[in-house]
C-alpha cells in the first residue's frame, strides 16, 4: 500500500479546493434555495482571469487573488441585481432557465472573446515538486489547498462570529421568519450570493495551474459542487467540508483504480446516486424538502 | 379548424416552399427548422406537457444518432432498423430518467439529466471498440429509401415534414385526451392529482419514455441528414438546452410552440452563421450568447412563450369584440 | 365502510397519531375536531394513502388499504381535499373539475358534461372559464370540493373547507355539504368552526396530541370535561340548532 500516502494527501489537497467551491455554493443554495446552473461559469472566469493576467503581465495567479476577491464580489453583486433577484421566489422553470441562460451566455462570451482553445497556466510553482510523507506533489496543488483552506476558515469565522453571519444563518433556516424579524432578506441574499461568487472565482484562480482552461471548463465543477453540497446538507458549511473530502476521496481512488479517463463518469454517477439514495445529505439535514424528498 | 390555423399555415408553407424555392441553402435551413422543431416538440412532451424539465435530452438524441450510424457501418443494416433500435434503447433510458423524475424535483431533476447525458458522452467518446471513440462515426451515404439516403434536399424537406407533423399531432393528442388532461393535473400539482385518482408516477415515466423515443427518432434522421455523428456535439449540454430553448421561446406546453420557437431560433442561427462565417469563426458563438439572454428574458417576461402570449391576445381581443 | 384500527403514525421522534380507531358508515357525517397539531390532517393523510401507518390498519369496505397509494384509494371511492387548497392554477375551473371526473369516465366529452353538472351543483358556473388561480379563497375552497366531488366518491374527506370563508360563503358551503349528505355521500369533516360542525356532524371524534380523547354526539362532546379542557374552553356554549 505504498500508494496510500499519495492517495490520502491527494484527497486532502483536492478536498480543500472542492471545499472552497462548495462552501460558497452551500451558502448561496442554503440561503436562497436556488440552483444556480451558472455557478461553474464563474469558476471558469476565475481561471481565465488567472490565465490572462499571467500571460499578459506575468502575474502569478496567487497575487492576482488580491484583485480576484473584490472583482468577483462585485460581479456577484451585479449578477444578483440583474438576474438572480427576480428568480428567488419564482417557479422552478424560471430558476432553471434563467440560470441556464446565464450559463450559456457566459460560456459563449468566453468562447467568442477567447476561442475554445485549451489554455494552460504554468507559473513557476507548477514545476516545483513538494514531498509530503514520501509522496510527490506539485507546489501549485499545495498552495491551492492552503489558500482555499484559509478562505474557508475565514468564511466560517465570518458566519459564526459576525452579526452579518448570524443574520445569514437565520435567513438560511427560515427566510420568512427572518423577514418577520425585520431582517432585510434582499440584502442577505445579495451578500450571500456575492460571497459565494467570490469564493468560486477565487477557486477558479487557484485551480488554473491544475486544469486546462477552456470555456466549458465550468461544467464538471458545477456538478461536482452540487454533489458535495447535497452530500453535506444544504446550507451546512461543515457538511460541505466533509462532503468535499468524501467526493475528493472518491475521485482520487476512482482515478487510481479505473484511470483518470473515467473520473468524470465516476462523479456523474456519484451525483445521481447521492440524489437518489441520500438526498437529505449524510447527516439528514433540512433542505430535503427542496429536493422533493 | 380555427385552432389549427397556425399549424396549417406553418406546415402548409413548409410543404409548398420546395415547389417555389430551389436554393440549396434555403432548403437546408427549412430542413433544420423542421428538424429542430420536431425534437423540441418531442422534448415538450416531457418538459411542457408532463412538466418534467430535462436538460439531458441530448442523451436520447445521441442514442438515435449513434444507432443509425452504427447499424449502417457495423451491421450494414438499414438505418430504419437503427431508428427502431435507437427508439428501444432510448425508451429504456427514458424509463431510467422517469424513475429519477419521481425521486427528484425541478432543478435537481434537471441537474441529474445533465449528469446522465454527460455519462453517455464520456462512454461514447472513450469506447473506441464500439463507437469509434472521440473521432465520431461517419454515416455512409447510400442512395435509396431503405438506406435513408436522399441526395435531394427536397426529399429531406418532405421526410422531416412528416416527422414534424407526426410530433405535432402527438402533442395535440396530449392536449385533448384524457391522459393529456391528467398530465396537466400532474404538472400543476402532483399531490392534488394523486388525490383525484391520477397515477402520477406512472404517467410521468410514460411521458418521459415516449419523449425519449421520439427524440431518438429525430436523432436518427438528423444523423442521416448531416452524415456524421460526433459524440461531443450529439450528447452535449448545449444541444439539450437548445431543445428546451425552442419550446420555451415558442410556448412550452403548446403544440406549435416548439415549431414557432425553432423557426425563430434556427433562422437566427443560420443567418448569423452565414453573415459571420467569413469573419472570425469564434464570432459564431454570438448567437448562443443571444440565446442565453433570450432565455433569461423570455422565461421571466413571457413565460407562456410566443404562441401562448399571442393566443392570449387573440382571446382577449375576441372577448372585447363580443362585448 | 371505513374503519381505522389503532392507526399510529410517527415522524422520527414525534408520534403524530397514536392508536386512533374510528368507524364511518355509509352516508354518515363524522366530524373530527381538536387543537392545532392534534394530528387531524395527518390522519387524513394516512386514510387517503399519502402516508402509510406505522402501526394499525385502514380498512375500506373491509379491504386493507393501509399501504395502497393515494390514487388507487381514490379509485375505490374515497377522496380528500387539502387544508391548504391545491387548485390546478393555470387551468380553468371547469378543466379542474373535469380532471376529477376523468377518474371515473374515460371519455373527455362525458367528463366535461359531468364537470358542468358538478360546477352547476357547486354554484361555480359564473367562474367556469376562469383560471383557478384567479379565484379568491372562498371560491377556491368550493372548487376543491367540486373537484373531489367529480370523482364520484362514496366517502369524502373535507379538511377545513370552511376556514377563511365569510358568513355568506359559510352558509353556502353548509348547504352544499348537506346536499351531498342528501345524495348519500359519506363525509368526514375536519373543522375548527364549531357552530358549523355542531350543526352538521352526526358524530364527532376529538383528537388531542394524536390520541382520540372522546367520541360521541355533538351534545355529549360539548359537555365532555376532557374536550372542554383540551379544546373548547369554558366559554363554549352549545346553541340550539
Amino acid at each position: 500500500m505504498t500508494a496510500l500516502p499519495q492517495l490520502l494527501i491527494s484527497t486532502v489537497l483536492l478536498g480543500g479546493i472542492y471545499a472552497l467551491i462548495a462552501v460558497g455554493l452551500t451558502l448561496i443554495f442554503g440561503i436562497m434555495r436556488v440552483v444556480n446552473f451558472a455557478h461553474g461559469e464563474f469558476l471558469m472566469l476565475g481561471m481565465y482571469l488567472a490565465f490572462w493576467s499571467f500571460t499578459w503581465w506575468g502575474v502569478d495567479p496567487y497575487f492576482i487573488l488580491v484583485v480576484a476577491v473584490p472583482l468577483f464580489f462585485a460581479i456577484g453583486l451585479g449578477v444578483y441585481a440583474l438576474v438572480m433577484r427576480g428568480v428567488i421566489h419564482a417557479s422552478h422553470n424560471v430558476q432553471i432557465f434563467t440560470t441556464v441562460g446565464l450559463s450559456t451566455a457566459l460560456q459563449n462570451v468566453a468562447l467568442v472573446l477567447w476561442t475554445g482553445d485549451f489554455r494552460f497556466v504554468r507559473p513557476w510553482e507548477s514545476s516545483v515538486v513538494v514531498r509530503i510523507l514520501g509522496a510527490a506533489f506539485n507546489l501549485s496543488q499545495v498552495i491551492a489547498f492552503a489558500v482555499a483552506l484559509l478562505f474557508t476558515l475565514a468564511l466560517f469565522a465570518f458566519m459564526k462570529w459576525t452579526h452579518a453571519g448570524r443574520v445569514m444563518r437565520a435567513t438560511a433556516q427560515d427566510g420568512e421568519a427572518a423577514t418577520l424579524m425585520g431582517i432585510n432578506t434582499d440584502r442577505v441574499y445579495r451578500l450571500a450570493f456575492a460571497i459565494g461568487i467570490a469564493c468560486v472565482g477565487v477557486a477558479g484562480v487557484l485551480v488554473s495551474p491544475l486544469y486546462s482552461v477552456y470555456p466549458t471548463a465550468g461544467l464538471q465543477f458545477v456538478l461536482l459542487a452540487y454533489v458535495v453540497v447535497v452530500l453535506g446538507g444544504l446550507g451546512d458549511m461543515v457538511g460541505a467540508l466533509l462532503g468535499a473530502l468524501i467526493v475528493a476521496g472518491v475521485e482520487v481512488i476512482g482515478s487510481y483504480v479505473f484511470g483518470s479517463a473515467w473520473k468524470e463518469v465516476i462523479y456523474f454517477v456519484l451525483f445521481i446516486a447521492v440524489l437518489v439514495f441520500r438526498p437529505a445529505g449524510l447527516f439528514g439535514q433540512r433542505g430535503a424538502e427542496a429536493l422533493g424528498v | 379548424m380555427r385552432r389549427h390555423a397556425l399549424a396549417v399555415g406553418f406546415f402548409g408553407a413548409a410543404a409548398l416552399t420546395p415547389l417555389v424555392i430551389h436554393d440549396g441553402f434555403f432548403l437546408d435551413s427549412l430542413v433544420l427548422i423542421l428538424m429542430w422543431g420536431a425534437v423540441s416538440g418531442a422534448w415538450n412532451v416531457a418538459g411542457g406537457y408532463a412538466g418534467q424539465v430535462s436538460l439531458g435530452h441530448s442523451a436520447f438524441f445521441g442514442i438515435g444518432a449513434y444507432s443509425a450510424a452504427l447499424m449502417a457501418t457495423r451491421l450494414h443494416a438499414s438505418p430504419w432498423l437503427g431508428m427502431l433500435a435507437g427508439a428501444v434503447v432510448a425508451t429504456a433510458a427514458g424509463l431510467v430518467i422517469g424513475y429519477l423524475s419521481n425521486r427528484l424535483k425541478g432543478p435537481y431533476f434537471a441537474l441529474a439529466t445533465i449528469a446522465f447525458s454527460q455519462v453517455l458522452l464520456i462512454v461514447a467518446s472513450r469506447w473506441r471498440a464500439f463507437t469509434a471513440g472521440s473521432e465520431g462515426v461517419p454515416v455512409p451515404f447510400r442512395p435509396g429509401f431503405w438506406t435513408l439516403g436522399f441526395a435531394s434536399k427536397v426529399s429531406w424537406v418532405y421526410l422531416v415534414l412528416c416527422l414534424a407533423l407526426a410530433i405535432y399531432l402527438v402533442q395535440v393528442y396530449l392536449e385533448r385526451s384524457r391522459i393529456g388532461y391528467q398530465l396537466a393535473g400532474v404538472r400543476e400539482d402532483e399531490d392534488a392529482a394523486q388525490a383525484l385518482g391520477i397515477p402520477s408516477r406512472r404517467l410521468k415515466v410514460r411521458a418521459i419514455a415516449a419523449s425519449a423515443a421520439l427524440t431518438s427518432v429525430c436523432g436518427t434522421l438528423w444523423a442521416q441528414y448531416v452524415g456524421f455523428v460526433d459524440p461531443f456535439y450529439v450528447f452535449s449540454v448545449d444541444l439539450s438546452v437548445r431543445f428546451a430553448l425552442n419550446a420555451i421561446i415558442g410556448g412550452v406546453g403548446t403544440a406549435m410552440g416548439p415549431f414557432v420557437g425553432s423557426l425563430l431560433i434556427t433562422s437566427l442561427e443560420t443567418t448569423l452563421r452565414a453573415v459571420f462565417s467569413d469573419i472570425r469563426g469564434g464570432l459564431v458563438g454570438i448567437y448562443l450568447i443571444i440565446y442565453g439572454c433570450l432565455l433569461i428574458v423570455v422565461v421571466r417576461l413571457i413565460p407562456q412563450g410566443l404562441v401562448g402570449w399571442f393566443g392570449q391576445r387573440i382571446r382577449a381581443a375576441r372577448r372585447y369584440a363580443r362585448a | 365502510m371505513l374503519e381505522l384500527d389503532a392507526v399510529t403514525k410517527r415522524f422520527g421522534g414525534l408520534t403524530a397519531v397514536r392508536e386512533v380507531s374510528l368507524r364511518a358508515g355509509p352516508g354518515e357525517i363524522v366530524g373530527i375536531i381538536g387543537p392545532n397539531g392534534a394530528g387531524k390532517t395527518t390522519l387524513f393523510n394516512v386514510i387517503s394513502g399519502f402516508f402509510a401507518p406505522d402501526e394499525g390498519r385502514v380498512l375500506l369496505d373491509g379491504r386493507d388499504v393501509s399501504r395502497m397509494p393515494a390514487h388507487e384509494i381514490c379509485a375505490l371511492g374515497l377522496c380528500r381535499t387539502f387544508q391548504i387548497v391545491k387548485p390546478f392554477g393555470n387551468l380553468s375551473v371547469e378543466d379542474n373539475v373535469m380532471i376529477g371526473a376523468l377518474t371515473r369516465l374515460t371519455s373527455v366529452s362525458a367528463a366535461r358534461e359531468e364537470a358542468r353538472r358538478v360546477v352547476a351543483l357547486c354554484r361555480l358556473e359564473p367562474f367556469a372559464a376562469s383560471a383557478a388561480r384567479s379565484l379568491p379563497i372562498g371560491l377556491r375552497k368550493r372548487l376543491e370540493v367540486a373537484r373531489a366531488l367529480a370523482t364520484r366518491p362514496r366517502l369524502l374527506l373535507l379538511d377545513e373547507v370552511m376556514a377563511g370563508l365569510n358568513a355568506t360563503e359559510l352558509g353556502e358551503m353548509i348547504t352544499l355539504i348537506r346536499s351531498l349528505h342528501g345524495e348519500g355521500v359519506g363525509l368526514i369533516i375536519i373543522e375548527h368552526i364549531m357552530a358549523a360542525m355542531m350543526r352538521l356532524a352526526q358524530r364527532i371524534v376529538v383528537l388531542h396530541h394524536g390520541e382520540k380523547i372522546a367520541e360521541g354526539t355533538p351534545e355529549s362532546i360539548a359537555s365532555d370535561r376532557r374536550v372542554v379542557d383540551a379544546y373548547l374552553g369554558e366559554e363554549f356554549v352549545l346553541a340550539d340548532a
